[in-house]
């Protein structure tokens, strides 16, 4: 009987705030020093949170003072221990935080927002359009797509067909919005029709930023207005895209479909440069 | 309980292969149980299938897995039946087709006609207009894309459904989804004829339309008989599918290279 009861004694005393703290700490420490650390646990009190924000603060209590000097070593020892997160791992951790609104991220700044997501348009648009055979970890671009980059680069390429057009500007604008956004569904919908296995947002985040160098062409092309020049840069940028598009759709299916899977993704980007040629 | 026993066997896949001859019957009456799920070309669990169907036939209409059998081709499948449809002689389409029609191939042909129409079209109408007045400069007409568009998608959609519920009311057997897989097949024709299309010299463009029209209506009429069987009441049908075939071509040539 005394152990039953001793088993359901909490071992230190348990209030919802200090357990969400516990576990919210726990998967902090577990990103900034990666999977292979495992970590003591800890008592909910000692850990600080990663930033100040007054209604956390408020709930932890004071902490024992048999601990306060083991609080301070963990303290120091968690800055120096763990290994310099890469770039994108400020957001990731914010990410991987799941339980609740994040607080870090409804009272920063909103130039700190900015900034994050910019960062990682930049850092996918690396990984997807210039691709490197020596990277580490092939699938990141993957794990960390996000809609804003394919927006922004959808939504320059049509302006900047439709400002080089001399008629029709908004039917241009149009045409090139809807194909492309459309034709990313459509060709995300052919992959998984033809058996193939892609996640829907990951594929449509891919297909946007392949956009890059049309975009960079549509720009060049806007600036010099020499047909032969147009056809050549148009050329180029086409070969780029279809060459950052081709690793992703082509692992995607069953190899005997690999054709019917990439002929619709090299018809949309022809069709794109195409436009940018033609529009004058 | 029964059923569940016979689909549980390890010789299930065997159950489809039974009739050699694909039949509209039989066809019909697995479509009475809410279509979709064909019993020949099962290849996953078919009593998942029909229990599904069985209690909601809407529950398949919004989740992919119930299209999937539409596109089950691979590329030398595709690309052997798009060779195929460049002959008109021979009305053997639908045996090719056989118990696999797809929608690939309606869907992509379709869209690069489009986009090919819209594209050589603008190349065209520059070029003439060139040879007529030298001082003519490019403009890219914007206008092309959607009439191509409304015109081959709406084509390729409405003509087959017409003719399926046509036939069906006249009695004789007839699939939706072979119909729309054989006009769509039948389009490739217009693809190469859209590039011979750019040269400039009117009589030319003329003969290259007309032969390809009538290739492309031949294909579809020669088809449409074989697999219907071919009775008097039905002519006027063939008549109407061939007129249809040409009254497209006829406009491809007007509208997008005049």
């Amino acid at each position: 009987m005394s152990n039953s009861h001793s088993d359901t004694i909490p071992l230190r005393p348990s209030n919802s705030q200090s357990d969400i703290d516990e576990i919210r700490s726990l998967i902090d420490d577990s990103v900034h020093s990666g999977p292979a650390v495992v970590l003591p646990a800890r008592h909910p009190a000692t850990t600080p949170p990663p930033s100040s924000s007054p209604f956390i603060s408020s709930n932890i209590p004071p902490p024992p003072p048999v601990s306060s000097s083991s609080s301070l070593q963990k303290l120091q020892s968690v800055p120096a221990a763990p290994p310099p997160p890469p770039p994108v791992g400020n957001s990731s951790s914010i990410v991987a935080n799941g339980f609740g609104p994040p607080p870090n991220t409804l009272t920063e700044p909103v130039l700190d927002t900015v900034k994050r997501d910019l960062w990682r348009i930049v850092s996918n648009l690396k990984l997807v359009v210039f691709p490197n055979p020596f990277r580490e970890d092939p699938g990141k671009a993957l794990r960390d797509w996000d809609l804003w980059g394919p927006f922004f680069f959808i939504v320059f390429l049509g302006v900047a067909l439709s400002w080089s057009a001399s008629v029709k500007k908004s039917q241009v604008f149009a045409v090139a919005f809807a194909l492309l956004a459309a034709g990313a569904v459509i060709l995300t919908l052919n992959v998984l029709l033809l058996g193939g296995h892609i996640i829907f947002f990951q594929s449509l985040s891919l297909l946007g930023y392949c956009l890059f160098p049309l975009d960079v062409g549509a720009l060049i092309c806007m600036l010099k207005d020499n047909v032969v020049a147009k056809v050549i840069i148009v050329c180029l940028a086409l070969a780029w895209s279809s060459w950052a598009a081709y690793p992703f759709m082509s692992s995607a299916v069953n190899p005997n479909r690999k054709a019917l899977a990439l002929y619709p993704v090299l018809l949309m980007y022809l069709s794109v440069g195409f436009l940018i040629i033609a529009i004058d | 309980m029964d059923e569940s026993s016979y689909w549980n066997l390890p010789s299930s896949h065997l159950l489809g292969s039974v009739p050699a001859v694909v039949n509209e019957e039989s066809e019909a009456s697995y479509g009475r149980r809410g279509g979709g799920v064909r019993g020949y070309q099962t290849l996953g669990p078919p009593s998942e299938g029909f229990e599904q169907q069985s209690q909601n036939n809407w529950k398949g209409v919004f989740s992919i897995s119930s299209y999937t059998q539409y596109f089950d081709v691979d590329t030398d499948v595709v690309v052997n039946r798009l060779i195929s449809s460049f002959y008109p002689a021979g009305g053997d389409f639908f045996n090719k087709i056989g118990a696999n029609p797809d929608l690939y191939g309606l869907i992509w042909i379709t869209t690069t006609l489009v986009f090919m129409l819209a594209a050589f079209g603008n190349c065209a109408t520059y070029l003439i207009q060139k040879r007529t007045d030298r001082t003519t400069t490019w403009s890219f007409d914007v206008g092309y894309v959607n009439a191509a568009a409304c015109g081959i998608y709406g084509y390729s959609l409405v003509v087959p459904v017409a003719f399926y519920f046509l036939l069906r009311y006249l009695g004789s057997n007839a699939s939706l989804i072979r119909f729309w897989c054989m006009w769509g097949y039948s389009l490739s024709i217009f693809i190469p004829t859209a590039f011979l299309l750019l040269i400039p010299v009117e009589i030319l463009r003329w003969i290259i339309i007309l032969v390809a029209g009538t290739a492309s209506s031949c294909f579809v009429t020669l088809n449409l008989t074989s697999y219907i069987g071919g009775s008097n009441d039905l002519r006027m049908m063939m008549i109407a599918a061939f007129l249809l075939q040409m009254a497209l071509a006829i406009f491809i040539k007007v509208w997008f290279f005049p």
